[in-house]
């Protein structure tokens, strides 16, 4: 039986060479402008006569866009091991997909209700030990303890987000990183059942397989995981419920005041984005096989997935997918270059702030614009209605109730 | 439905916005709540619509018991309202700001589209109505301040409130854009909608109010039908300063 603690542990320090992101592992449809919100109310024939200085349409519906991401996503994803030159580029592959489950499990949370919680890396590491656990202490079959600790992490979610969604803005921010401090030092000092500082080894669910047939396989998974996230993103965001839940990110109160029961929808979509959180976090210790409090409840993961979901746009469905090949890659690369210095949060640090300082939507949208920009070329206005225009209008209104 | 308070109370610290206000509006009728600044106006209306809690008092819908509720529950009991600084959802089209106040209801109806033909067709409606439909697909953020109050209003119409609060419809609109939101008031109520209206521009509350409650310190100080109100001493005193 292979060992579990050496199957894939820091790819870099595997093998450095090679280790610059292909192209192979950046599909190319995730640079496409998804379609943002669709609005199918384009299409919508106007009842009213055209008002004075009409505007035109201000969006396009792009529906197919996202089918079109989705279908070269799917190729991307059948392919990308058969194109892998090596098993460490495969691994690399395994933690780019694992960076871009958490990202848009994340965006649930980020990208519907605009709550930014730096804690999803504490419900990852709860899903990584309670599938551990279960697997190592209950002798519970892997993908049956993956399920069971996802649905575990998610009951617990709905007391973590009665407590932490009451508060709003920078506070929330201040209790999902509360979250992760307080889970650190259960989990380091809760020795007898999580193994503490010394770690917890995780039995692998395929005890034969080789190495690069195991990151092959568990590849796909995260590839069928991520497929299903952004599946349900994609739903809610079409939804009655995920208009409730922009609608909280716009404007809570306002939100509240038109019947949206907001506090509801704001722990569901948590408890939601707490199970695929946890599940993308239970692959990683089936994957991983050794789980260490340190990495599992870090600040740093929650930051690299706001990160993340920040630089490739919030309010897109495949924008965290896109920040997570960008900061995923990237994170490799700089330790691959850099080593255990500190240099690769230098690096992420920076690009954070470029991120928020000059593309504060993140890229998707920004293309999206610019790509809006140069189609609606004709001009537009919103001037209001004036004295004239309504002496207009009534005098029609007359002539038809005459007429 | 008759929309109506018993002894509500107030305080913010020291301050008392509200002191025991016993208030009844007219149903099916343009009811106007006028008074100086700081006399409780805005408070009322945020106690009333649950955004607040009351220290004391009760607010009554017909013979329901609002008093605590969450503001979703008084929206979904039918009080719509309006912000005295327009609230609207800036990053979103403005027929999507109008389709967000259509009522999930339930978990499965609430997975249902958001955007199905009939409701598109009903936002738009509202919009046309309004006079904003040319706009439906422009961002309600890139909205004149006048728009966006019209915006916000066809918002809470979307939600067929029975009673609709307006906190100062009028605040910073253009004259022509005044006189198509006092007639729009009296074309929705000839329809059935009781509206309270909060508003300082006394030309819009006479011509367009049957009921007028006058507030000073956190209470009702009078109330009736403009042409009493126009000469009640105590209103002249606390108010029109005449």
């Amino acid at each position: 039986m292979p060992n579990a603690s050496d199957a894939a542990s820091t790819p870099a320090a595997e093998q450095p060479s090679g280790a610059a992101p292909t192209p192979a592992a950046q599909p190319s449809h995730a640079a496409l402008p998804s379609g943002a919100a669709p609005t199918p109310a384009a299409a919508q024939p106007s009842e009213a006569a055209p008002a004075p200085g009409a505007a035109s349409s201000f969006r396009t519906p792009s529906n197919w866009l996202p089918l079109g991401a989705a279908a070269l996503l799917i190729v991307a994803i059948l392919v990308f091991p058969s194109l892998a030159p090596n098993p460490y580029i495969l691994s690399t592959g395994v933690i780019v997909l694992n960076w871009a489950v958490l990202a848009t499990a994340w965006n649930f949370v980020g990208g519907f209700t605009g709550y930014i919680s730096l804690g999803h890396g504490a419900l990852a590491g709860l899903g990584g030990y309670a599938t551990g656990l279960l697997v190592a202490k209950a002798d519970m079959p892997s993908f049956v303890a993956l399920v069971v600790a996802a649905l575990l992490v998610a009951a617990l979610a709905i007391p973590i987000g009665f407590a932490a969604l009451r508060v709003r803005g920078a506070s929330f921010v201040i209790v999902s990183i509360a979250l992760v401090l307080i889970l650190l030092l259960v989990f380091q000092s809760w020795s007898s059942v999580t193994g503490g500082s010394r770690g917890l080894v995780v039995p692998r669910p395929f005890p034969g397989m080789l190495r690069p047939e195991h990151h092959r396989v568990f590849f796909f998974l995260y590839g069928g995981l991520l497929l299903l996230a952004l599946l349900t993103w994609w739903l809610l965001d079409r939804s009655r419920f995920g208009m409730g839940l922009k609608a909280i990110r716009e404007d809570e109160d306002k939100a509240e005041s038109l019947g949206t029961p907001t506090f509801a929808y704001k722990l569901t979509v948590f408890v939601i984005s707490a199970a695929f959180t946890a599940l993308a976090g239970g692959l990683y210790a089936l994957w991983f096989g050794d789980l260490d409090p340190v990495f599992q409840f870090s600040v740093l993961t929650g930051s690299y997935i706001v990160l993340m979901a920040l630089l490739g746009g919030v309010r897109n469905l495949f924008g965290p997918l896109l920040g997570a090949l960008v900061v995923g890659i990237a994170l490799e690369y700089f330790k691959v270059e850099f080593g255990n210095s500190p240099l690769h949060l230098v690096t992420t640090g920076l690009l954070l702030g470029l991120v928020v300082m000059f593309m504060p939507d993140g890229v998707i949208p920004s293309l999206t614009a610019l790509v809006q920009r140069l189609r609606n070329r004709e001009a537009s206005s919103i001037r209001e209605v004036t004295a004239a225009d309504l002496a207009e209008q009534r005098r029609r209104e007359q002539e038809g109730v005459n007429s | 439905m008759t929309l109506r308070t018993e002894g509500l109370r107030k305080a913010f610290g020291g301050v008392v916005a509200l002191d025991g206000a016993d208030v009844e509006f007219l149903p099916g009728k343009v009811n106007a709540l006028i008074g100086p600044n700081g006399s409780g106006k805005t408070t009322f209306f945020n106690c009333v619509t649950g955004m607040i809690k009351p220290d004391e008092g009760r607010i009554f819908f017909g013979e329901r018991d609002l008093t605590g509720r969450a503001p979703h529950v008084v929206a979904r009991a039918g009080v719509g309202r309006t912000f005295q600084l327009c609230r609207v959802f800036p990053r979103m089209t403005a027929v999507e700001n109008v389709l967000a106040a259509v009522r999930p209801g339930g978990l499965l109806r609430g997975l249902r589209s958001a955007h199905r033909r009939s409701e598109i067709e009903r936002a738009h409606n509202w919009l046309t109505r309004l006079g904003i439909e040319h706009l439906a697909e422009a961002e309600a953020r890139n909205l004149s301040w006048g728009q966006q109050k019209l915006l916000e209003l066809a918002g809470v119409l979307m939600g067929e409130p029975q009673t609709i609060l307006l906190d100062e419809p009028a605040g910073g609109v253009n004259p022509a854009l005044l006189d198509r939101i006092g007639t729009l008031v009296r074309e929705l109520n000839s329809e059935g909608r009781t509206f309270v209206i909060v508003e300082h521009n006394m030309d819009l509350v006479m011509s367009i109010s049957d009921h007028i409650v006058v507030f000073d310190r956190g209470r009702p100080i009078a109330a009736g039908p403009p042409e009493r109100i126009r000469t009640d001493e105590r209103v002249l005193g606390a108010y029109l300063g005449v």
